[in-house]
């Protein structure tokens, strides 16, 4: 099995003060990890940190991506090489169309690979395919990102850009905050058939219920910033049943 | 002076003028609309312009009138507009509409003075004046004066102005989709100013433009 991503020891503060105290995690192709933890454990750090969000600092610790030096890289950088974060509160970004800033990503990730830019032709119908997988409508493509989306829209855009660029790691900051059933149904099998033996993902929640549709190989509890348990799903049942003061950690 | 007759439209887009002087006298029922685009493009560097100005007066001196004002400058290095636009409501049953925003790169200079009188008998007029402007530096400075006076009182009329600087989070939006920053501002700052560009009313120039806005980069 070969390493996707290692943590190491990863220590990171926001205005001085520090949430992560030591994360260390090792995760493979092909494996999905969820990360739970009570509110300010660090676990949007977490996903801030690896992404290369400047408003934190990391201070010291270590983060390899298939063996290159993930902090390093710029935050755009960090997205070509594949990692992508599905936002908890996605951004609104009025006046930029859906078309004109997924073209740019596409586009971005194609010369970063040595490609040619996609052509129009081939650009829409990719838009069109994966707008299918999360049953976005059609209108989509001319309105501004994320503007005036409602909150299940919004995730379902995120996941729609993931299907758009294909990810080697995928990070889900709580997709399923804000999603009635029937949105968190098809954001989940949207997530369940981008999944390759070659990606993996970290799937961030407060609840078990996403992880009925998402079913995790680990999870892990995060609390003041650092890993205190890890198991396999039924770790996250047990959580569910005994809450965070439950697990006598 | 221009005399705009009775029910007749006049329609202009100035398009990187070194200077625009106009003054329009509005009969009833006319149609003023007026573009004032400051976009140099960056070929004309060292060129070193340049200070502008822009003076555009209107009277609206029939009932019914109607006036469009849309000014927009994207500016670098040490450009300098000054943008003043003087509109009188002398009688009433009229509307203005003024869209006017900078975007200020380097050390650039932005100036807005907007005049805007409704005169006692301009009853049931409908006025609109609104200034947005974006700092791209740390350096450039935008000075916005509105003076409105308004002398009915049976009419409505608005007036906002705000100055701003590109949305971080947008950014980083952006950027964590593998969009570098350089792209990311450029979307932002076309975004900013397109909807300015989408009032012009000749279709090939509106096009020519929305098209070259993609081409700016900082």
């Amino acid at each position: 099995m070969n390493k996707l991503l290692e943590i190491k020891d990863l220590h990171a503060s926001i205005g001085g003060k520090e949430i992560l105290k030591g994360v260390n995690l090792v995760i493979n192709e092909g494996e999905v990890h969820a990360i739970m933890g009570p509110n300010g454990a660090g676990k949007s750090t977490l996903s801030a940190v690896l992404t290369g969000n400047p408003a934190y600092e990391v201070t010291s610790g270590e983060v390899y991506l298939k063996g290159q030096d993930l902090l390093a890289m710029p935050a755009e950088v960090r997205a070509l090489a594949g990692v992508f974060l599905s936002f908890q509160y996605p951004v609104e970004i009025p006046g930029v169309s859906m078309t004109n800033f997924m073209r740019a990503a596409l586009n971005a990730k194609r010369e970063y690979e040595g490609k040619e830019p996609i052509s129009p032709k081939e650009f829409l119908s990719l838009m069109r395919e994966k707008k299918k997988l999360l049953e976005l409508p059609d209108k989509l493509n001319n309105r501004s990102v994320n503007e005036g989306f409602s909150g299940g829209e919004k995730k379902k855009n995120e996941i729609f850009q993931m299907a758009m660029l294909e990810p080697c790691l995928s990070i889900l900051d709580e997709t399923d905050s804000g999603l009635d059933i029937d949105a968190l149904r098809i954001v989940a099998e949207g997530v369940n058939r981008l999944k390759t033996p070659e990606n993996a993902s970290i799937v961030i929640t407060h609840y078990q219920r996403l992880l009925d549709y998402i079913v995790p190989d680990f999870v892990h509890v995060l609390a003041d910033g650092k890993i205190v348990k890890t198991g396999d799903k039924s770790l996250a049942l047990e959580l569910e049943e005994k809450g965070y003061e439950g697990l006598n950690l | 002076m221009v005399n705009i007759k009775s029910g007749e439209t006049f329609e202009r887009v100035f398009l990187n003028e070194p200077e625009v002087n106009l003054h329009i006298v509005q009969e009833a029922g006319s149609h003023v609309k007026i573009h004032v685009l400051n976009m140099p493009s960056k070929q004309a560097e060292g060129s070193n312009l340049q200070t502008i100005l822009n003076e555009i007066t209107i009277e609206q001196a029939g009932e019914g009138c109607e006036t469009e004002i849309y000014a927009l400058a994207y500016l670098h290095d040490h450009e300098s507009v000054t943008t003043e636009t003087h509109v009188t409501h002398a009688v009433g049953g009229g509307t203005s509409n003024q869209l006017v925003k900078f975007v200020l790169a380097d050390q650039s200079r932005g100036r807005f003075v907007g005049d805007l009188k409704i005169a006692p008998d301009a009853q049931k007029t409908d006025a609109h004046q609104t200034n947005r402007n974006l700092l791209l530096s740390e350096e450039a400075e935008m000075r916005t004066q509105p003076q409105l006076e308004i002398y009915a009182d049976d009419v409505k009329a608005t007036h906002g102005a705000s100055t701003g600087q590109l949305d971080e989070s947008a950014l980083f939006y952006m950027q964590q989709r593998g969009i570098d920053k350089q792209k990311a501002r450029q979307l932002l700052v076309n975004a900013f100013m397109v909807d300015v560009l989408q009032t012009i009313g000749d279709e090939e120039l509106k096009e020519r433009l929305l098209h070259s806005i993609d081409g700016v980069v900082e």
